[in-house]
């Protein structure tokens, strides 16, 4: 990827040796699988709305090649950190955030950073599907034409054929690329959706509650495609669900009015809580 | 009188009200009633209201009439002898003298002695009609107001029944606005009937020559009579195009900015100075149109003409010279800006409805302002903004003052935007204003025209609408 080295330069010693993935394990027993190294370093996060602060100092080690699940209740401000790292906050109005972001040792959160350009390299993925009012083709080709990554039609095709095989969408549209995007269903659109956020080859996916509006079977698709995306990305998911953190994630974070009350490996967080808070919340006690 | 009794009504409604609810009250002691005692009170206004309103319409309708049948069946040998214009002069007259005025004719020898008498006799039998009337309205008043009085009981729905009542009238206002329309519909079809019974409706509509002059004496030049519209047609046709190559672009660029670039002060501070626009009259934009733009323009081309006369471009060079105040050009670009806020303010609501998701989506995928803007708003909300254009053109098309001070009056065939042009409006106006005989061709051309009109723009708003309608509903 040649534009990663316009934002981060990645320090030699960490993008090497990510490759050592063992066998990709199944979902549920991933908690002890070897993680990749650090992928981002959030420091002493704040967010300001104005003149409400919705973050007070947020710290958190995101690895790569494996799924990073923040749990907390409604408001506890895991969506804001979540924005943070695609700089998503910068186009909402009145919104401040301070502290440092470092991705591959490169701070993201600098007015010297194009958001514009981080956010070819994280893509997003939002709570509702939102296609494009496009073709379902139009749709995945969106990123690759603005980033100019095809020189020809031909290979465009083939940077939207491989998304969506990717998003596990292909075998399902091969028939009708042309059709709307919106003609799909729900867990089919959010599918389209990640296959164009996919299509750009980010190295970070943010996922904003991707399956709260889906139902279980597509959700279950999702929770599949999402431990298989694992093996490529940097994946951070924001859920509601703790049955789906624990499916589908390596490490958690669990935050609480605007801080983070623990984070570990999803295994301990979810058998073996160190705080009193995460107990109750798991357990239904709160949130 | 007529205030008196009015105010009486008014009074005995205030009381019955009070009275229900009193009624109602006082008669579930103990009992748990089904309405609230101001429902009761309500019910009560209404019974008493209903039956004398009524009978009051009965008596306006009808007491007109009755009246001239009971002064026509009274009056003397003389005066029933009359034609039946001039009997009613006469009547009117009596009138007039019988309260105390002066007639507005002379009237010749039995007539002048009687006007006194049937003036007098004319008035009693006014007087005794509209007593007969408000005496009816006070009986029905009197015994709506016992039926009520009868009625009310802790279990009678008095809820149920004034709330029909409401949605009887909140429906009958409904009812007059389409009512009027459906009358507006008739009158303009009745007359341009009689218009195509004298002049042939594919003359009408595929004639190239508009002179609507029709002479009057066999001695008179120039007065053909022709009714080919296809001038007029095309003249607001041009005008149109001219006003939708300046709103279209602007009001849509301007809506673009407002809704996604534009931060909420300057939203705050500009959105309503556009809308200002909207309000200002149309015949201030014919002013600025006449005396600002026209002799601006008239100008700034014959000047260009003085430079180029003598050239190699003499030709063009004179007929700029030759270039009047009144032209096309002037009235199409006032009215442009005239539909600025039109397209504006209906394009950025249409914007505004894309969902922010959609926005969010195209941010996180990397695209500037510009590119979604271009990819992704503009593709979502153009089935709106076809309708919004549509409906500016509607607008354009329908548009009078503008066109009747800056346009012109003559019906030339041109699609030059320096020519004076008319339109079908401007003719419409220029048909039926001053004096008219009503059973011309030339009056009545009018009416076609009216029809024609009515007929495009209705096609038109009914396109826009729906359009507009099923992308609102895509997005709810």
């Amino acid at each position: 990827m040649p534009m990663n080295s316009k934002i981060t330069r990645a320090p030699e010693g960490l993008s090497a040796g990510t490759a050592s993935m063992s066998t990709a394990p199944a979902v549920g027993d991933s908690a002890r699988a070897p993680l990749g190294p650090i992928k981002i370093a959030a420091k002493e996060v704040k967010v300001f709305y104005g003149e409400k602060q919705a973050l007070h100092g947020v710290s958190l080690d995101i690895p790569d090649k494996a799924v990073t699940a923040l749990i907390g209740p409604s408001g506890c401000g895991k969506s804001t950190f979540l924005r943070t790292l695609n700089r998503m906050n910068d186009t909402v109005p009145g919104a401040r955030v301070e502290g440092r972001i470092e991705m591959d040792g490169v701070n993201i959160n600098d007015k010297k950073i194009d958001p514009v350009l981080l956010r070819a390299q994280v893509g997003m993925v939002f709570q509702k599907p939102n296609p494009f009012p496009k073709s379902i083709f139009e749709n995945v080709a969106y990123g690759p034409k603005i980033h100019g990554l095809a020189s020809s039609k031909s290979e465009l095709e083939d940077i939207v054929q491989s998304a969506l095989k990717r998003a596990g969408l292909w075998d399902e549209v091969a028939d009708r690329l042309h059709a709307p995007g919106t003609g799909l269903s729900g867990g089919q659109q959010q599918r389209l959706v990640i296959a164009r956020a996919i299509a750009v080859e980010p190295e970070v996916i943010l996922m904003d509650e991707p399956c709260s509006a889906l139902d279980p079977i597509a959700t279950a698709k999702i929770e599949e495609l999402i431990d298989e995306l694992r093996e490529r990305y940097c994946i951070v998911i924001v859920t509601h669900s703790m049955a789906q953190a624990a499916r589908v994630s390596q490490r958690t974070a669990f935050f609480h009015m605007g801080n983070i009350v623990e984070t570990g490996d999803t295994e301990d967080i979810f058998t073996n809580p160190r705080e009193r808070r995460t107990l109750d919340y798991i357990t239904g006690r709160f949130g | 009188m007529t205030w008196i009794f009015l105010i009486f009504m008014a009074v005995f409604a205030v009381l019955s009200f009070w009275g229900g609810r009193k009624l109602a009250v006082r008669r579930s002691q103990g009992v748990k009633p089904h309405s609230r005692p101001g429902q009761h009170g309500l019910y009560a206004a209404i019974g008493v209201l209903a039956p004398a309103l009524a009978v009051m319409i009965l008596a306006a309708v009808f007491s007109a009439p009755i009246e001239r049948q009971l002064i026509a069946a009274g009056a003397p040998e003389a005066v029933s002898q009359l034609e039946p214009f001039r009997r009613e002069a006469f009547i009117a007259d009596a009138r007039r003298v019988g309260q105390g005025g002066e007639a507005l004719q002379i009237w010749a020898a039995p007539y002048a002695e009687l006007l006194p008498t049937e003036g007098r006799r004319a008035h009693s039998i006014h007087a005794a009609l509209s007593w007969g009337g408000m005496t009816a309205a006070v009986i029905a008043a009197i015994l709506g107001a016992l039926f009520v009085a009868f009625r009310i009981r802790p279990e009678l729905r008095a809820r149920n029944a004034v709330e029909g009542w409401v949605v009887g009238v909140l429906f009958a206002c409904a009812t007059v606005a389409v009512l009027t329309t459906v009358g507006i519909i008739f009158s303009l079809v009745y007359d341009s009937l009689r218009f195509f019974s004298m002049v042939s409706a594919f003359e009408f509509l595929f004639g190239t020559k508009w002179s609507p002059q029709i002479a009057i004496r066999a001695d008179q030049v120039g007065s053909s009579g022709a009714f080919g519209a296809v001038p007029l047609f095309a003249g607001t046709f041009l005008i149109m195009l001219i006003a939708m190559a300046v709103a279209a672009p602007v009001g849509l660029f301007s809506a673009i900015y407002l809704s996604e670039y534009a931060s909420k002060t300057t939203r705050a501070v500009v959105k309503p100075l556009l809308e200002v626009l909207a309000g200002v009259p149309t015949v201030v934009y014919g002013f600025f149109a006449a005396l600002t733009v026209g002799p601006a323009l008239r100008v700034f081309f014959n000047t260009i003409g003085g430079w180029l006369a003598g050239g190699p471009l003499d030709g063009i060079g004179q007929y700029l010279l030759l270039v009047q105040n009144q032209m096309a050009l002037v009235a199409g670009a006032v009215m442009g800006i005239m539909l600025i806020p039109f397209v504006s303010s209906l394009s950025d609501d249409i914007m505004n409805a894309v969902p922010q998701s959609l926005r969010d989506g195209s941010y996180a995928m990397g695209a500037t302002k510009s590119e979604t803007v271009k990819k992704v708003l503009l593709p979502a909300a153009l089935p709106g903004i076809a309708g919004a254009l549509l409906l500016a053109v509607s607008r354009a098309i329908g548009e009078t003052m503008i066109v009747t001070m800056a346009a012109g009056l003559a019906a030339k065939l041109t699609l030059n935007p320096l020519e004076t042009v008319t339109t079908v409006t401007v003719q419409i106006v220029t048909l039926l204003t001053g004096d008219q005989e009503f059973n011309s061709p030339k009056t009545l051309a009018a009416f076609g025209l009216g029809l024609t009109l009515f007929v495009v723009t209705l096609a038109l708003n009914v396109v826009a609408m729906r359009i507009v309608q099923a992308y609102r509903e895509q997005y709810d």
